[in-house]
């Protein structure tokens, strides 16, 4: 069945700072690790009944824009404010989300999704597919202009970028390893044909066709010459004066540390969608725009309380105050990073005794089983979080629903408290080392208690407050203890949590399998291990890819999958599912073979999961536009203020 | 030995000195891991791409892919050519990075540093002509003050209290505000104020002790029974020998408190200054910078002490190079 994607259903413009966390991995999720807050949204558009509630957290929820509506004054600045500065805003380069924002500003790409997470075509008219994946047409608009002296951008641009920069050997680029192995060509002037090395009928989800217009002309010279340091240095791609009107803003300058700041683009493209979407007719609606870097958090907030900015990032503890201050609307924003308990399946885990528990799936859902999550969420994260059953967030169009899943860690309608200490009898039950209970006690064949050493960032003070909390539960309710570490998260990472690439074979379930491919996350079979030894972390929460779940290949695709620092081996055809998942000709089949992934990964628990939180966004009330959505900030440039 | 000679000795000096100080730094740089990279492979993995691609990559987009000893070649070739490379964290030329970093910071460390040495020396004067009165308490007491409350803390208690409740001061650093208009003396007052009353603590109390010493000498006694002003008395007989030690302090505390308090001071007010520059490029070793700024930090250092040897004779012309 032809699946199309068209540019007739809704449209807008802005970049979606959530697309480049969705590419970014865990570049973002070191970033965010330890400092994730929730959500009480339970708006989570795939119509599936949540099956539960979350804690009341009140923050404001604006209506979104009407995209009918006239379009509104155009007067004085939107000013945001972000924390980290940018490494680089080349295009071919950026890796980081902050600086994908400040891209974005300037620079639409292909299209983007709104609040149904829906595709919108933005300088793509259409991105489609006829034959259930196998080849993907897309269409650029017409209406398409770079700057002098550089005229339209065509597909002939687009294809000349991908297969240049993106698939050449010489110019290493962030966006390289999503074009690996596919075939693109240009089939007219403004058409391209782009063939996946496998079908896929979400290729656009996968982020892979989204490039920022870079005109032909002014990387030949570069190509040509082989220049790729020329290329990153270049002053054009670094002021993003070629972008003609193909953002909504122009880049009026980029102090390095001090931020960006931005003119009206009189001449945007999307003002001649007005006749579909009259609120884009004369849009953006801002004389200027600014980010601004503040990188001190008390500095950011009191901006806000100001007044002098529009737009803050809060930490979860700061939520509750922003919620009940008129002058501030908050917004919470869900996010698909997910706040886990890693357990180390590898030889050096589990350093309590002899033996690994925690190779054990009933362990492992003892754990899950022992930790109250609305405790958690209303304690630790100060009810800005959802409830984490598995490795999809509930408002994902691939999340299973409720009725499939056992709710770990709900004592209402889940598996809780004394439950946990039976799935621990289970679990001691299936190894050879004497471990038992002595009363409520938990103890090795040492006769002492089970003490395990959990790590957590040292500059995450809900880090700090979770790992008491993860301790306090245990020893209720299975009768171990927690040895708190604060670690820093860099050093974990290359300690801990990453070993040089050994690969090697092991035998699982009767069958032989080998590490042919390892990486630093995943070195080898559990032998493998890296320098240091550790039982329990919460340093790293990781993407669910909730847009994508194809994605998720890389945790869960058998033992010897590209990310597996905690050394699982899934104990369910996990390869076969992710075939199925990758052949699936239609939506329909691929929500079939994914929900059997995700309640299979809700049984076993590779990461014990405990909550997805969200983003506590702080806004100018004056500001029309945020909702609290994922795909909050698709429709920027129709953003505007009510005086 | 002549002046000419001394400062020519001097100066080649400090060209060795910071050489050997920019290629210990080199060296710790290439030995640490580079967190970019680790990074990367790990982005790599998470896509479902090659790690070890991704980490030849990023070493080739850094220039890490040369051995060791040709990176070194190339870094001390670049320093005495004066090209200091590509700052990788900030997409720039290392030199226009440290210049851009130098543009902000000096728009409140001139005035910091011409105040802290008006202020300290007066207040320290002022202090030791009305010895054990309640204005010599009370001068002291700031000082004292100004020296112990971190910089860090006050700059954000100042914030609070000027910026958000009583809103008399900005919260943000605009870098947009031209550099000599009453916006920028405005939004730059509040850490000018921190960084004076920080750095005035230590010039002030030995500037009081060194004029204590002065004031009764037989010289002032001499000058009082002439009948001079005690004005022209303090500014010519008592101020100027006690500005020889002092020139030592201060040149030594500015250069800490330049490299130290800037920096977090920068970080409070979101001044995109040279700390900042500096720090981050040591967070991400970002080499070439940390190189550049190391070598700017070490020329500052090294001119900051040959001026204050030669303000020495200036000030006390009993002092000659004859003897160095």
């Amino acid at each position: 069945m032809p699946r199309r994607i068209s540019s007739k259903g809704n449209h807008a413009s802005g970049i979606n700072r959530r697309e480049w966390l969705g590419m970014l991995g865990v570049g973002s999720t070191m970033a965010l690790a330890g400092c994730l807050g929730g959500d009480d949204d339970d708006d989570d558009g795939d119509g599936d009944d949540d099956g539960e509630d979350a804690p009341e957290a009140g923050a404001d929820e604006p209506d979104p824009l009407d995209l009918s509506q006239d379009p509104p004054e155009v007067s004085g600045e939107y000013h945001a404010t972000q924390a980290s500065s940018f490494d680089t805003i080349n295009p071919i380069y950026n890796t980081e989300a902050g600086a994908g924002t400040a891209i974005g500003y300037a620079l639409d790409q292909g299209y983007t999704f709104d609040f149904d997470n829906e595709v919108v075509p933005l300088l793509f008219e259409d991105i489609y597919t006829e034959d259930e994946g196998e080849t993907w047409v897309i269409e650029f608009r017409d209406n398409l202009e770079f700057s002098d002296p550089y005229g339209q951008y065509t597909a002939e641009d687009y294809v000349y970028y991908v297969q240049e920069i993106h698939q050449s050997d010489t110019f290493p680029s962030a966006n390289s390893p999503d074009w690996a192995g596919v075939e693109i060509e240009q089939t007219g002037e403004l058409e391209a044909v782009a063939t996946p090395p496998n079908p896929n009928i979400i290729w656009p989800e996968t982020f892979a066709p989204l490039e920022y217009p870079i005109p032909k002309e002014l990387l030949e010279p570069y190509v040509d010459a082989e220049d790729s340091e020329g290329l990153q240095q270049d002053e054009e791609l670094l002021d993003l004066s070629f972008n003609g009107n193909l953002g909504p803003y122009n880049l009026e300058e980029w102090i390095r540390d001090g931020g960006t700041q931005y003119s009206r683009n009189d001449e945007y493209y999307l003002r001649d969608l007005a006749d579909e979407y009259p609120m884009f007719g004369e849009a953006p609606y801002f004389e200027t725009a600014q980010i601004e870097i503040i990188e001190e958090e008390s500095s950011r907030i009191a901006a806000i309380e100001t007044g002098e900015t529009d737009n803050v990032p809060l930490p979860p503890d700061r939520g509750e105050q922003f919620i009940e201050d008129e002058d501030t609307m908050v917004v919470l924003e869900p996010t698909p990073f997910n706040t886990i308990l890693s357990v180390n399946m590898r030889d050096n885990g589990w350093t309590a005794g002899p033996g690994n528990l925690f190779r054990v799936k009933e362990f492992r859902q003892a754990l899950a089983a022992a930790i109250d999550k609305f405790e958690y969420i209303e304690g630790i994260a100060n009810g800005f979080a959802d409830p984490h059953y598995t490795w999809q967030p509930e408002f994902s169009e691939w999340f299973p629903g409720t009725d499939d899943l056992t709710l770990w860690g709900n004592p209402e309608e889940g598996v809780y408290g004394e439950e946990a200490r039976d799935l621990v009898e289970e679990a001691l039950d299936q190894i050879d080392e004497d471990y038992s209970y002595d009363g409520d006690v938990l103890v090795g064949p040492d006769d002492n208690q089970v003490e395990l050493e959990i790590y957590y960032n040292a500059a995450s003070d809900t880090q700090e407050l979770a790992v008491d909390f993860y301790n306090n539960q245990l020893e209720q309710n299975i009768g171990i203890t927690l040895d708190t570490n604060a670690i820093d998260g860099t050093t974990f990472s290359e300690n801990y949590w990453s070993a040089d690439p050994e690969g090697g074979t092991d035998t699982i379930d009767g069958e032989e399998v080998e590490w042919d491919a390892p990486t630093p996350n995943n070195p080898g079979p559990r032998s493998v291990t890296p320098d240091e030894e550790w039982d329990m972390a919460t340093i790293f929460g990781l993407n669910t890819y909730p847009r994508n779940p194809l994605t998720n290949d890389v945790f869960f695709e058998g033992p010897n999958s590209s990310y597996n620092p905690v050394g699982y081996y899934p104990e369910f055809d996990a390869e076969g599912i992710i075939q199925n998942m990758r052949n699936a000709g239609t939506r329909d089949e691929l929500r079939d073979a994914a929900a059997e992934l995700f309640a299979n990964l809700n049984e076993e628990q590779p990461y014990i999961m405990i909550s997805f939180g969200d983003d506590i966004e702080a806004y100018n009330p004056a500001v029309r536009g945020p909702v609290p959505e994922f795909s909050n900030g698709w429709d920027f440039p129709a953003w505007h203020k009510d005086e | 030995m002549g002046l000419a000679r001394y400062v020519a000795a001097r100066t080649i000096w400090a060209a060795l000195v910071s050489f050997i100080i920019v290629t210990v730094t080199f060296l710790l740089l290439a030995l640490a891991p580079n967190p970019s990279i680790s990074q990367a492979a790990t982005q790599a993995a998470l896509e479902g791409g090659d790690p070890a691609t991704a980490v030849e990559q990023q070493e080739q987009l850094r220039g890490l892919d040369q051995p060791l000893y040709v990176r070194y070649m190339d870094f001390v070739q670049g320093v005495y050519t004066l090209e200091w490379g590509w700052s990788q964290n900030r997409a720039q030329p290392v030199t226009e990075a440290l210049w851009q970093g130098i543009y902000y910071t000096a728009q409140y460390s001139i005035p910091w540093t011409i105040l802290t040495l008006i202020i300290g020396p007066l207040v320290g004067l002022y202090s030791a002509a009305n010895m054990y009165s309640w204005k010599d308490h009370l001068a002291t007491g700031f000082a004292f003050f100004g020296w112990a409350i971190p910089n860090f803390f006050f700059g954000i208690i100042l914030l609070v209290i000027f910026g958000v409740w009583l809103q008399w001061f900005p919260i943000q650093y605009d870098t947009s505000v031209p550099v000599f208009s009453l916006a920028n003396a405005h939004q730059l007052f509040l850490p000018v104020f921190v960084l004076v009353t920080g750095s005035i603590g230590a010039v002030m109390r030995v500037s009081r002790n060194e004029s204590a010493e002065f004031q009764n000498a037989d010289f002032m006694k001499t000058a009082k029974a002439k009948g001079v002003s005690p004005t022209r008395a303090y500014a010519y007989h008592v101020m100027r020998p006690t500005m020889v030690p002092l020139s030592t302090t201060i040149v030594s505390q500015l250069l800490v408190i330049f490299l130290g308090s800037s920096l977090l001071i920068e970080i409070v007010f979101g001044i995109p200054g040279l700390g900042r520059v500096t720090f981050d490029a040591l967070i991400n070793q970002d080499t070439n910078l940390v190189l550049g700024a190391t070598l700017l930090f070490t020329f500052i250092a090294v001119i900051g002490n040959l001026i204050e040897d030669l303000v020495f004779t200036i000030m006390d012309p009993r002092i000659s190079f004859d003897d160095r």
